[in-house]
């Protein structure tokens, strides 16, 4: 085969592929657009689900909101985790042996898949702890979740600063705490931020660890974080898989995908205004 | 004020960083606790290589290798799929286009990897599912093959992401020695690229392995969910689905609920192989 | 008996020894030169009177650092820190106001009074020469000021703390002329209150502000006395040799 058919074929395959993952790309932000733009409506958005079986007419509501509070307590259990353990690991971690074994754990942990998680959640949190089908158990699940995802982001930023900066706070007569507290948190407050923001888009959309964890078919927007809550992916799920309403599955989706590009745009707008400064 | 600060933050860092390296040893031991009780009835031979999942029957029956060998076969098809698109958009992105263009295409592409299972399943089976309906004139689009192409979507980005990221640092590190030398970019491409990044394309390929045996809702919702021997264009189930499914009807204690446990168990050590395996290809990533 | 003694202290780092067994007396306000060529361990020896290297994985510190009487070991980290501050070779600014950086250590002190507090700026900024050039905006940030700038603010900072010692090391090398000469007057006039240490590879600085010097080479303290005889008359061959440029 002489060159000029091989770079031509090179070039197909670049071509080709490049092509194919753009229309793929478009295709699907564009259909769940146009399906779920013209099934929803204010009503959709601030009713509760009703008809038999529940969720064929009637919002989401409950489920709106209940995502919201599963992510955000998700958010709070990992970053304190996530935070914690960078820190430990940039500012006070001297041992190379450990340093890579818990590296290997956080990659690992990364690496359990989120069904496993939810079953996890469900014999500890849900039946050992008594928490029950909840807001709680889900959350906490879903913060396991995603700590390894914040954890490493958050190391690499604290791995990739101006070592000399806190080389110099700690020269005068500074702790560590203060120099985390007053010094690193106030720089990169932004960056994790971005990052946490991130994390919770991922936390919002997971279906499998909240399965056995939080979510039923119907319940009121929770009051206490011991209730059992609705969820969007979960009632996504049960729409589309129980066969009650298409047209709803497709307003749902397409308020989970607006409530994930929000919370995508955010951090852009954040590290823009940051330009700007 | 800040001096008592400091004399708690030290403490209170070293255990929330032992507690989250805890976790994954919590969750190991807790999935073997609950997974061991069914090995007492059934032994591990049988269960890993015995055909048929029968849990609720009068005479239950607990084997999942048909489960195991559809999990691992809608993961191949996947990679099988995602692959060369993978490899070739990584190419394309690295070096066809401009860096604007490449900063926002890379941006889309991080939002497909963000978009949850359960919207990329409705897609599937309103879509890719439907279609098999129709093309094929097949009673149930749901199969393997469904799965496969769903899955190849949903770890593209993976891969994508990956290899375009070693290819960039080689392109930044041997681009202007190339060009001196005169030789042209596609033989660039083909003779210094794929070879270097090659550890490159292999760490994408076991962490979209990983992503894909892990993946619970979309291949739930277009596999079809039957316990049996997988055939590309029939149904078939995998572990996350087989355990999404039935846990939450298996009752606490019974031998359904340990066997699913011992299912999880299975496919939690072939993921953590995986990942640990990864771990090291990574770490050996060096240009 | 002087304000620091360090006794047989050796460092390493893994295998390899950086310091070995250096003893040697630094002399209360005054200002003591370390000179030698890069990789000798003339930083190392100041990172570990201030307990900077502990910081470093792998370090390794034998013999003992007495400050003023007491063992260093048995002082606090932030203690020693606090009394022995250290300047480093590029300026290390907060990107913060020229403000903030100022007061980031008082905070931590409790000290919120804000009248005293902006006393104390610029009183320090005064001492570091950099008071003129901007006071009028204390509040711009301290990464617009310039390199030399940067440095003496640097300087400044670790003044608010009230250490008896300054360690430096080689606060000039990234710096022109001009700005090294305002720095250097900076030195002497601090050489009244405070004890400084400097590490410099620039054996006409030490000459010019240096009252003792000390030359190490391969981690050895080869000789150390007061600056005029050392650069007029050295005792050791490898001093002489050093000085007349021939390991560069």
């Amino acid at each position: 085969m002489n060159r000029y058919v091989k770079d031509l074929l090179l070039k197909l395959w670049c071509g080709i592929s490049g092509i194919m993952v753009l229309s793929t790309l478009s295709f699907i932000i564009i259909y769940i657009f146009m399906k779920g733009f013209s099934s929803i409506n204010l009503d959709f958005i601030i009713g509760a689900p009703k008809g038999v079986p529940i969720g064929s007419e009637g919002g989401i509501y409950p489920a709106i909101i209940g995502s919201v509070y599963l992510m955000i307590i998700a958010c709070v259990f990992a970053t304190v985790l996530a935070i914690s353990t960078a820190v430990y690991l940039e500012l006070y971690c001297k041992n190379e042996k450990l340093l890579k074994i818990m590296h290997l754990v956080i990659h690992c942990t990364a690496g359990i898949p989120s069904i496993i998680l939810g079953m996890f959640g469900y014999t500890f949190l849900v039946l050992r702890l008594g928490l029950g089908r909840s807001l709680m158990a889900g959350g906490i699940t879903l913060g396991i979740m995603i700590f390894p995802f914040i954890e490493i982001r958050v190391e690499k930023i604290l791995n990739e600063m101006d070592k000399n900066i806190v080389y110099a706070s700690y020269a005068l007569g500074l702790p560590k705490s203060y120099t985390f507290l007053k010094l690193l948190l106030p720089i990169y407050k932004r960056d994790i931020i971005s990052t946490v923001l991130l994390a919770g888009g991922f936390a919002i959309g997971a279906a499998a660890p909240i399965i056995l964890t939080a979510a039923v078919m119907y319940a009121p927007v929770p009051r206490t974080v011991l209730a059992p809550v609705m969820a969007l992916p979960y009632h996504l799920y049960i729409l589309i898989g129980e066969g009650i309403s298409v047209e709803n599955a497709y307003g749902t989706a397409f308020v989970l995908i607006v409530l994930l590009l929000t919370m995508n745009i955010l951090p852009i707008l954040n590290s823009l205004s940051r330009g700007g400064e | 004020m800040y001096k008592i600060i400091e004399k708690i933050f030290s403490p209170i860092i070293r255990l929330l960083a032992l507690c989250s390296v805890l976790i994954l040893f919590l969750i190991i031991a807790f999935i073997l606790k609950e997974s061991l009780v069914i090995f007492k009835e059934v032994p591990i031979l049988q269960f890993l290589l015995g055909r048929s999942w029968r849990p609720v029957s009068n005479t239950p029956t607990f084997s999942i290798l048909p489960i195991i060998l559809a999990s691992m076969y809608v993961s191949v098809t996947a990679i099988v799929i995602a692959l060369p698109i993978g490899i070739g958009c990584a190419m394309f992105i690295s070096f066809f286009i401009g860096d604007v263009s490449r900063e926002v295409l890379k941006s889309i592409i991080n939002i497909l990897a963000g978009i949850p299972s359960v919207v990329y399943g409705l897609i599937g089976l309103l879509v890719i599912v439907k279609y098999f309906e129709v093309r094929f004139s097949l009673v149930a689009g749901e199969s393997v093959l469904a799965g496969g192409i769903l899955l190849a979507i949903m770890i593209l980005p993976y891969i994508i992401n990956t290899c375009s990221e070693s290819m960039i640092e080689i392109k930044k590190k041997y681009m202007a020695t190339s060009d001196v030398l005169g030789v042209s970019k596609l033989y660039m491409i083909s003779h210094l690229v794929l070879p270097a990044v090659s550890k490159a394309i292999i760490a994408s390929t076991v962490l979209a392995l990983g992503r894909a045996m892990g993946e619970t809702m979309a291949v739930m919702m277009v596999i079809g969910n039957a316990p049996i021997m997988p055939k590309l264009l029939g149904k078939a189930q995998t572990i996350p689905s087989l355990i999404a499914l039935e846990m939450g009807a298996a009752y606490v204690g019974s031998l359904h609920y340990h066997g699913l446990f011992a299912a999880g168990f299975v496919l939690m050590i072939l993921l953590l192989l995986i990942n640990i395996i990864l771990y090291y290809i990574r770490r050996n990533i060096s240009y | 008996m002087g304000i620091i003694s360090i006794k047989n202290l050796s460092v390493s780092y893994g295998n390899i020894k950086i310091l070995k067994n250096i003893n040697m007396e630094i002399n209360e306000r005054k200002i003591t030169a370390i000179i030698g060529p890069s990789g000798c361990g003339k930083s190392t020896l100041l990172k570990t009177i201030n307990c900077m290297v502990e910081e470093e994985t792998l370090s390794r510190v034998e013999g003992e650092i007495l400050f003023k009487d007491n063992n260093i070991k048995e002082m606090t980290k932030e203690d020693i820190r606090k009394e022995i501050g250290l300047v480093f070779q590029n300026p290390t600014c907060f990107p913060f106001s020229i403000y903030k950086n100022m007061v980031y250590a008082q905070k931590y002190y409790g000290n919120t009074d804000k009248k005293k507090l902006k006393h104390m700026v610029e009183e320090k900024l005064k001492i570091a020469g950099l008071y003129d050039e901007v006071s009028n905006d204390l509040n711009k940030s301290a990464l617009k000021l310039s390199g030399g700038q940067q440095q003496r603010l640097c300087i400044a900072r670790a003044l608010t703390v009230d250490p008896q010692v300054i360690l430096l090391d080689e606060p000039c090398s990234a710096l022109d002329v001009k700005n090294t000469k305002n720095i250097e007057e900076m030195l002497s006039k601090l050489s009244q209150d405070y004890t400084i240490i400097i590490v410099t590879h620039n054996l006409s600085q030490a000459k010019r502000i240096a009252d003792y010097t000390a030359f190490i080479l391969n981690g050895e303290l080869v000789e150390y006395s007061d600056t005029e005889t050392l650069f007029s008359n050295p005792k050791d061959k490898r001093t002489r040799e050093y000085i007349e440029g021939i390991y560069g």
